[in-house]
């Protein structure tokens, strides 16, 4: 294989798994953004999202569309109810929440070993074919993951950014008490943030589930990744989100090709302690206001 | 169309505001004013909802509101512009402004009341896509004004607007607070530490001290006394 070749796949696989944490790390920080919780059981839920897709999908051969309808839909009720039942009383609460959320995702992860079992299922692959262009190829179940989040980021942004419950997202993330003298209802805000932000991971997880394997525990590396990206792009900030999402899928795809998977769990690392030493509020977050 | 009726409000164990009692009439504008610690923001943020009161009532057109939450007061005709304008600093004029109308689902409603605004500050026209927390303290606080006025209340709570302004803009801001009045016949509660300013302004005014209302009267009545001028406006 040519090196252009070589390369051009790298990037694909960069911006793939890329696009893939960036969906994780959106939810994750608008959560945080918004109610206050760090939210450790946000792979759980593209964990369930992966899995209720595999299952329909996968195992029961229901149209595409229907299946990623059901399997996000399906997540983001589980989101509702766990966001009721105990994030709700932490919002707030950082650490207490932080706490909580590890509970939650102990027993989701649980909860899908006793369901399903913990052997790995695989998915068969949305479309096959190439895309070539110019004599590169490109796999088609790639670019639809690609293709696929940009869609979803770029639908988020519009909700956020240009209709009345975006607004009124925001200005609960920038100042909660005065948000309700506008009128708005945070106890309404809170669980809409919540099941938008779980909705992107389970959407994230059916978007993995043909190009991964499908098991209990995949939930925890997106996760932590979506923790170290918001890390570096700053807490609540969604272009920031954008940005480390593709540094560290790129970073991954560059060193996992060029040197060794295990170099890019290094480099990704030292991203962050550099970050978090000389830019604490992340590279594109804003310093924490002084009360 | 408000009445307060000897309502205590607490910070834990600190009586912040003891058996206060005021009543503002359809049209009429009433001056709070106080040193700082008087109570003065405690009682604003009791009328709007964002403090429980721990006795007393308050009524809204006749109607019982202390139990009600923040939102439902926005919902029956009350705003407020709060102290330290806390406009929401990462969005733009517009979008502050437009979170202002949240409660307002009618659009040819709330366009109608966004270009009254613009009317009022025609500086906010220019300034509508920059990002709030950029501009000076002078159009924050129009922006924190205009942003009240989107929820068009029958009521408005202005909190401080002329804390840390230019005495230029203060007279802009007194002025368009008179023409808002004037025009609409919006009755308005307007805290002030610029004693002079408020008095001036108002129909009526109370004296806070302590939590607790000192003195109370017409503005100008007021003005002349010998126990305001020696503790509020030095001379």
């Amino acid at each position: 294989m040519s090196m252009e070749i070589i390369l051009v796949q790298t990037i694909v696989n960069g911006l793939m798994v890329g696009m893939i944490y960036v969906l994780m790390a959106i939810g994750f920080t608008m959560v945080f953004g918004i109610m206050r919780i760090v939210n450790f059981a946000h792979g759980e839920f593209y964990m369930a999202g992966a899995f209720l897709f595999a299952i329909l999908y996968g195992s029961n051969n229901l149209p595409f569309f229907i299946s990623v309808l059901l399997a996000v839909g399906a997540t983001a009720l589980l989101g509702l109810l766990m966001e009721r039942i105990v994030f709700r009383k932490f919002r707030g609460n950082e650490l207490n929440g932080m706490i909580a959320s590890v509970g939650v995702a102990l027993i989701l992860q649980n909860s899908a070993l006793l369901l399903w079992g913990s052997s790995a299922r695989t998915v068969p692959p949305v479309i096959s074919g190439v895309l070539s262009v110019g004599g590169i190829v490109f796999p088609w179940s790639r670019l639809v993951v690609i293709i696929g989040a940009i869609v979803a980021v770029v639908s988020l942004n519009l909700l956020i950014g240009h209709t009345r419950i975006g607004r009124a997202m925001r200005a609960v993330a920038q100042d909660a008490e005065i948000a309700q003298v506008q009128g708005i209802r945070v106890d309404v805000i809170f669980p809409v943030a919540f099941v938008l932000g779980v909705s992107l991971a389970a959407f994230a997880g059916v978007l993995m589930a043909p190009v991964l394997s499908v098991s209990p525990f995949i939930g925890l590396a997106p996760t932590l990744k979506a923790f170290v990206i918001v890390v570096i792009g700053g807490l609540g900030s969604v272009p920031g989100a954008v940005a480390g999402g593709l540094l560290i899928g790129l970073i991954e795809s560059f060193a996992g090709t060029f040197v060794s998977a295990s170099l890019s769990e290094i480099l990704q690392f030292l991203v962050v302690i550099a970050v978090v030493l000389l830019r604490p509020q992340g590279l594109l977050g804003r310093k924490e206001r002084e009360a | 169309m408000l009445d307060v009726r000897g309502i205590n409000v607490a910070y834990g164990p600190l009586t912040a505001v003891r058996n206060l009692s005021l009543s503002v009439a359809d049209g009429a504008i009433v001056s709070l004013i106080g040193s700082n610690g008087a109570g003065k923001t405690t009682t604003m943020k009791a009328i709007i909802g964002l403090k429980p009161v721990s006795g007393g009532e308050i009524y809204f057109d006749g109607e019982r509101i202390d139990g009600r939450s923040a939102p439902q007061r926005v919902g029956r005709g009350i705003a407020l512009s709060p102290e330290g304008r806390r406009v929401f600093p990462e969005m733009s004029v517009l979008d502050n402004l437009l979170v202002g109308g949240y409660s307002q689902r009618d659009k040819a409603h709330q366009k109608k009341t966004l270009d009254q605004i613009y009317g009022y500050f025609p500086r906010l026209v220019e300034r509508r896509s920059q990002m709030a927390g950029s501009l000076s303290g002078g159009e924050q606080q129009m922006v924190a004004i205009g942003r009240a006025l989107m929820a068009r209340p029958r009521l408005l709570l202005l909190d401080e607007p002329s804390l840390g302004l230019a005495p230029i803009i203060v007279d802009e801001i007194a002025r368009i607070i008179v023409e808002i009045n004037r025009d609409i016949g919006m009755s308005i509660i307007l805290v002030e530490q610029n004693a002079k300013l408020a008095l001036n302004l108002c129909n009526e005014a109370i004296v806070l001290e302590t939590g607790a209302v000192a003195l109370s009267g017409k503005g100008k009545d007021l003005l002349a006394s010998d126990y305001v001028r020696r503790a509020y406006l030095g001379i």
